[in-house]
C-alpha cells in the first residue's frame, strides 16, 4: 500500500511540477499547481491513515479550501490579463522583467 | 482488494496526469485534471477519509473545474502554437537540481526515524478530525472562511470593465 501511494504521489507531483515549469499557457500552469496540491493531499490522507493522525486530516480540509480560493483568484487574474488583450502565453507577460 | 483498488486508481491518475502534461488543448488538460481529481477522491475514500473525498468532489471536481472550463471558454480555448516553453536553464544546473531532489528524497526515506502508529482515538478518527478542525484549528478554520469570502470579491467586476 505504501509503495502504491507514494508512487502515485510522486507521479502526480512530478507531472504538476513539469506543467508549471515547462508549459507556456497560464491556465496550464494553474492546472499544474492544482495537480501538485492534489498530490500533497493524497500524501497527507495516507499519512493520517497510517499514523491515525487527525491533524493531517484537518490540514487536508484547510488545504482544499485554500486551494479553491487560490484557484478563484488565479482564474480572475487570468481573465483580467485576457481582457487587457495580452493573450494566455506566459512569455508575453514581461512588463515586470528587469 | 482495497490495495488493488488503490493501485488501479493511482495508475489511472498517473496516466491522466501525463495526459495533462502532454496535451496541447486546454480542454483536454482540464478533463484529464477532472479524472485525476476523481481518482484522488476515490483514494481518500479508500484510505478512510470519506468526508474529505466528498469535499474533493464538491469543491475541486465541481466548483473549481466549472470555473476552469468557463475561463477556457472565455479565452477561446485555442491550442498553443508551442506546447512547452523555451527552457533556458543551463543543463548542468538543471541536472544538479534533479540530482539534489533525488538525494534528498532518498535520505528522507532512509534516514527518517520510523514513527509508531498512534492508537486510534476514542470515537474514531472522524471524531478526532472534527475536534481538531473546530477546536485545535478553530482559528485557522475561521481564517480560511474569511479567505473564501475575500476570494469571492475577486470575481466582482471592476469599474473599468463595467
Amino acid at each position: 500500500m505504501n509503495a502504491a501511494i507514494w508512487a502515485t504521489v510522486g507521479a502526480l507531483f512530478s507531472a504538476g511540477l513539469a506543467m508549471v515549469v515547462l508549459r507556456r499557457q497560464l491556465l496550464a500552469m494553474l492546472l499544474g499547481v492544482e495537480l501538485m496540491i492534489a498530490a500533497v493531499n493524497v500524501a497527507l490522507v495516507h499519512y493520517a491513515g497510517v499514523f491515525s493522525d487527525a491533524q493531517a486530516l484537518a490540514a487536508v480540509a484547510i488545504v482544499i479550501a485554500v486551494a479553491a480560493a487560490e484557484a478563484v483568484v488565479g482564474l480572475s487574474l487570468i481573465l483580467k490579463v485576457l481582457r487587457s488583450g495580452k493573450g494566455l502565453d506566459a512569455g508575453d507577460l514581461a512588463e515586470l522583467r528587469g | 482488494m482495497m490495495l488493488w483498488a488503490v493501485i488501479v486508481a493511482g495508475i489511472v491518475a498517473a496516466i491522466f496526469s501525463a495526459g495533462m502534461l502532454l496535451s496541447r488543448s486546454l480542454y483536454m488538460s482540464a478533463v484529464c485534471l477532472l479524472v485525476v481529481l476523481l481518482q484522488t477522491a476515490l483514494i481518500f475514500v479508500l484510505r478512510g477519509a470519506p468526508l474529505l473525498g466528498l469535499l474533493q468532489l464538491m469543491i475541486y471536481a465541481g466548483a473549481v473545474m466549472v470555473l476552469v472550463v468557463i475561463t477556457i471558454m472565455a479565452s477561446g480555448g485555442a491550442a498553443a502554437d508551442q506546447r512547452f516553453a523555451d527552457f533556458c536553464l543551463p543543463r548542468p544546473l538543471a541536472a544538479l537540481g534533479v540530482l539534489a531532489v533525488a538525494v534528498e528524497l532518498a535520505l528522507t526515506f532512509t534516514a527518517a526515524p520510523s514513527r509508531a502508529a498512534l492508537p486510534v482515538p476514542p470515537g474514531g478518527l472522524a471524531t478526532a478530525f472534527s475536534a481538531e478542525l473546530f477546536h485545535g484549528y478553530a482559528l485557522a478554520t475561521e481564517a480560511v472562511t474569511l479567505l473564501m469570502f475575500l476570494a469571492a470579491l475577486a470575481l466582482l467586476p471592476d469599474k473599468e470593465a463595467a
